[in-house]
C-alpha cells in the first residue's frame, strides 16, 4: 500500500534440498547450465528475483564443497536468492515459467516427485518450497539490505530499458 | 483439450454467459437440513413442475424471463456431506472462506471493510452455506412470484439469512456514473457474446475460468474430490460494495481543483474511461460522443508505435482503475506484457440502492453487488485486490518513447481510487504528462475511501452433474 518509491526491503529464499543418492554432481551441473538461459529468461519476466544462484553441496565434506564432478552421495542442492514482494502471490507464475526446469531438477531431489509436475501442484510445490527454504526457519538471522528497493525501481532509477517485456 | 467441446448445458449459466437483465435478487442462505436441502437442490435441475430451474450455458431460442444460479461456501458443501479430505482438495482460498482473517487481510477488507461489520449474516462464514441468485430480464413482477416460489422451496431445508436486491440504472452506468460492463475476458470455447465487444487481447485459456481444462500456463489442477465436482464448475466471490457516492463527487470537486484540471477529467483519469465509456486511450483529452461498441474496447497501452505508445500512463493513468485490474499488453510482475492474461475476471455485477440525486443527497446504501468469477480465486480476484489494486510496485521500469525521463515504475502511486483502502495519511494517485517532451507527474493525496465492503462470500458453482451429484449425496454417517 505505498509508494513504488518506498523502501521496501526484498525477502531471502535460501532452498537446500536432499539429492537423491546416486545423481552425481555432475548431472545437477549439468542440467542447470543447459537451462540456465530459460532460467534467466524467466526470472527476468518475472521481474521480482534481485539475485538467484545454485549450488551442489556435499554434506559429508567439512566445508560441504564437493570433492570431485563424480560424487553421487550426501548431496544437497541449494537455491539462493533475494525476491521482493510475496512468493505465494506469484507461485502460479513462477511454476508456470519454470515448470520444465523445476520438473527437471525435482525428480533428483528427495520428495520432489510428489510435486511434479509443479504447474499442475502449485499448492504442494509451494509446501514443498516452505519445508525446505531454511530462511523461513523462526530462528534464521535476518537479511541485510544495502539498498531496499524492488528490482523494477532500481532498473528505473538507475535508468535501464525495461527488460521485463515480452515472452 | 478440445475446449469447443465444452458442454454448455452442463455449466451454470453465469460462468460464460453474461445476463442482460434489469433486475435481481441474491438470497443468502443457511442449510438447516441437509435432506431437504439436497430434494431442494435436486428439483432445481431435474426439471420438476413448477421449480425454477438452474439457468445453463446452453443456448436459448426465446431469452427466458428468469435466470437462477447457485452458489456453495465450503461450510455449506460439508454440510451437504462432503468430507473434510474432499474439501481439502478445493481451491485453498475458498476452503478459508471470506471472513477468515488471513483472508480478509489479503484482500483489504479491513477497518470498516471488516467481515466482522458485515450485513445480512454474511458477517458469520460459518453460518452461509448458500448464495441463490435471481436475475429477472425486466418485470418486477416476475422477480417476485418467483421469489415466492422459491421461498416456498426453502421450507424446512434452508434458512433465509437475508436477501439482496439489484436494479439496473439507467444506460448501464452504475452509481459513480460511469458506463459499466464494457470489458470481460474472451473465454476459449465459450459462447461468443450477444453484442461483442471486440478487443486485441489474447483469448483467455478457458481452465481460467471453467474447472477441468487447462489453465494459462497449460497447467490442470489435480481434480477436486469426488470427481463429479471437478468439471465445467467454478468459483466465485460474491461481494456487496457500498459506494459513497457523496463522497466521490466531493472528491472530483475538490482535487480537480488541486491537480489543475477539470472534475469530468480527473473522473476519468481516475478510472480510465470518462463516465460515457469512452477509454482515455482513445479519447485522451475530451469525452466526445459515446464510441461504438466495437471500438469500446480496441486499445491497448504499449505500442511500438511512438504516436500511439502510452508505456508512461501520459493518456491513461498507469493507476486508473481499469488499467491497474487490466493491464493488457503493459509489462507487469510476474509474466511480462502477457501478466495480464493470467488475472482475468469475469464480473456478473449490477448496481443497487436507488441512484444517487445531488439536489437531494442522502444516506441510502447504494452501490454494487454480485459475482466476480474465476478458476483460482487466490490468483485471479484475491492477486487483483492485493497485488494491482493495493499496492504500486508492480509495474515494470519501463521508459516509454515519447517523453524523455519518465518510466512507467514511477507513473503511479497509492491505491486503486475505487477499490483501495486509501487511509488519507498515505493515499495517493499519479498523473502524469508531457511538458516541452520532459516527464512530469502530479500527485494527488488525502482522500479517503470510497467503497465499503459490506458483505462477501467465496462460492463453488458446481457443474449441473454437480448439483445432481450433490443432491443425491448420501446422508453423512454420525
Amino acid at each position: 500500500m505505498s509508494n513504488s518509491n518506498a523502501p521496501t526491503p526484498p525477502n531471502p529464499l535460501t532452498l537446500l534440498m536432499p539429492v537423491v543418492n546416486g545423481t552425481s554432481v555432475q548431472t545437477l551441473l549439468t542440467l542447470i547450465s543447459q537451462n540456465q538461459a530459460a532460467i534467466d529468461a524467466a526470472l527476468t519476466n518475472i521481474g521480482t528475483v534481485h539475485f538467484a544462484r545454485f549450488l551442489v553441496l556435499d554434506t559429508s565434506v567439512p566445508n560441504l564443497q564437493p570433492a570431485s564432478l563424480t560424487t553421487a552421495s550426501n548431496l544437497v542442492l541449494a537455491v539462493i536468492t533475494e525476491y521482493d514482494g510475496s512468493f505465494a502471490s506469484y507461485i502460479s507464475d513462477f511454476v508456470g515459467q519454470l515448470a520444465q526446469v523445476f520438473n527437471a531438477l525435482l525428480s533428483y531431489v528427495v520428495g520432489g516427485s510428489a510435486v511434479v509436475p509443479v504447474q499442475n501442484n502449485p499448492t504442494a510445490f509451494q509446501n514443498f518450497v516452505q519445508a525446505n527454504d531454511a530462511s523461513q526457519n523462526p530462528a534464521a538471522p535476518a537479511l541485510y539490505c544495502a539498498y531496499p528497493y524492488t528490482v523494477q525501481t532500481i532498473l528505473a532509477d538507475c535508468g535501464s530499458t525495461a527488460s521485463g517485456a515480452g515472452a | 483439450m478440445n475446449t469447443s467441446n465444452i458442454d454448455y448445458a452442463d455449466v451454470q449459466g453465469t460462468i460464460l454467459r453474461g445476463y442482460r437483465v434489469n433486475l435481481a435478487r441474491h438470497f443468502i442462505l443457511q442449510i438447516t437440513d441437509a435432506a431437504a436441502a439436497k430434494r431442494f437442490i435436486g428439483s432445481m435441475v431435474d426439471g420438476s413442475p413448477g421449480v425454477p430451474q438452474i439457468t445453463t450455458a446452453a443456448r436459448w431460442s426465446a431469452k427466458p424471463d428468469y435466470f437462477l444460479n447457485i452458489g456453495f461456501t465450503c461450510v455449506g458443501l460439508g454440510k451437504l456431506g462432503l468430507t473434510s479430505q474432499e474439501l481439502a482438495t478445493f481451491d485453498p482460498s475458498f476452503q478459508l472462506g471470506a471472513t477468515n482473517a488471513t483472508t480478509a487481510a489479503k484482500v483489504f477488507d479491513v477497518g470498516e471493510s471488516a467481515p466482522g461489520n458485515w450485513i445480512g449474516g454474511l458477517s458469520d462464514g460459518n453460518a452461509v452455506h448458500l448464495v441463490l441468485s435471481l436475475w429477472v430480464t425486466q418485470d418486477p413482477a416476475v422477480l417476485e412470484d418467483k421469489s415466492s416460489v422459491l421461498r416456498r422451496l426453502f421450507d424446512t431445508g434452508m434458512k433465509e439469512l437475508s436477501s439482496h436486491d439489484a436494479r439496473a440504472l439507467n444506460d448501464n452506468r452504475v452509481h459513480f456514473g460511469y458506463r459499466d460492463s464494457i470489458a470481460q475476458p474472451t473465454i476459449a470455447g465459450a459462447p461468443p457474446r450477444k453484442r461483442p465487444i471486440p478487443d486485441d487481447q489474447p483469448v483467455v485459456a478457458t481452465g481460467e475460468f471453467l474447472l477441468g481444462y487447462p489453465g494459462g500456463y497449460g497447467q490442470l489442477n489435480p481434480p477436486t474430490q469426488p470427481t463429479a465436482l471437478c468439471k465445467n464448475g467454478s468459483y466465485s466471490a460474491f461481494r456487496i460494495l457500498e459506494q459513497d457516492v457523496q463522497g466521490f463527487e466531493a472528491f472530483l470537486t475538490t482535487y480537480a481543483k488541486q491537480a489543475g484540471i477539470d472534475p469530468e477529467m480527473l473522473a476519468a483519469k481516475v478510472c480510465g474511461r470518462w463516465r460515457n465509456g469512452n477509454p482515455l486511450e482513445l479519447m485522451p483529452n475530451q469525452e466526445g460522443a459515446a464510441l461504438p461498441l466495437s471500438q469500446l474496447n480496441d486499445f491497448t497501452y504499449v505500442s511500438s508505435d511512438q504516436s500511439q505508445d502510452d508505456t508512461l500512463g501520459l493518456k491513461c493513468p498507469i493507476g486508473s482503475h481499469i488499467r491497474r485490474n487490466n493491464p493488457r499488453n503493459e509489462a507487469v510482475l510476474g509474466a511480462g506484457n502477457l501478466s495480464s492474461t493470467h488475472h482475468r475476471i469475469t464480473r456478473r455485477a449490477m448496481p443497487y440502492g436507488p441512484a444517487y440525486d445531488p439536489k437531494v443527497p442522502d444516506n441510502t446504501p447504494r452501490g454494487l453487488i454480485g459475482h466476480f468469477i474465476n478458476g483460482s480465486i487466490a490468483n485471479q480476484f484475491e492477486f487483483l485486490m492485493a497485488q494491482w489494486d493495493n499496492t504500486s510496485s508492480f509495474v515494470m521500469s519501463a521508459p516509454g518513447t515519447n517523453c524523455s525521463g519518465g518510466n512507467a515504475n514511477s507513473n503511479i502511486s497509492g491505491e486503486d481510487i475505487f477499490l483501495g483502502v486509501n487511509d488519507p495519511s498515505s493515499s495517493s494517485f499519479t498523473i502524469s504528462t508531457c511538458s516541452n517532451g520532459k516527464a512530469t507527474s502530479t500527485t494527488i493525496q488525502g482522500f479517503g475511501r470510497l467503497i465499503t465492503t459490506r458483505g462477501g462470500a467465496y462460492c463453488f458453482l458446481p457443474s449441473i452433474t454437480g448439483l445432481q451429484y450433490l443432491a443425491n449425496l448420501g446422508e453423512p454417517v454420525g
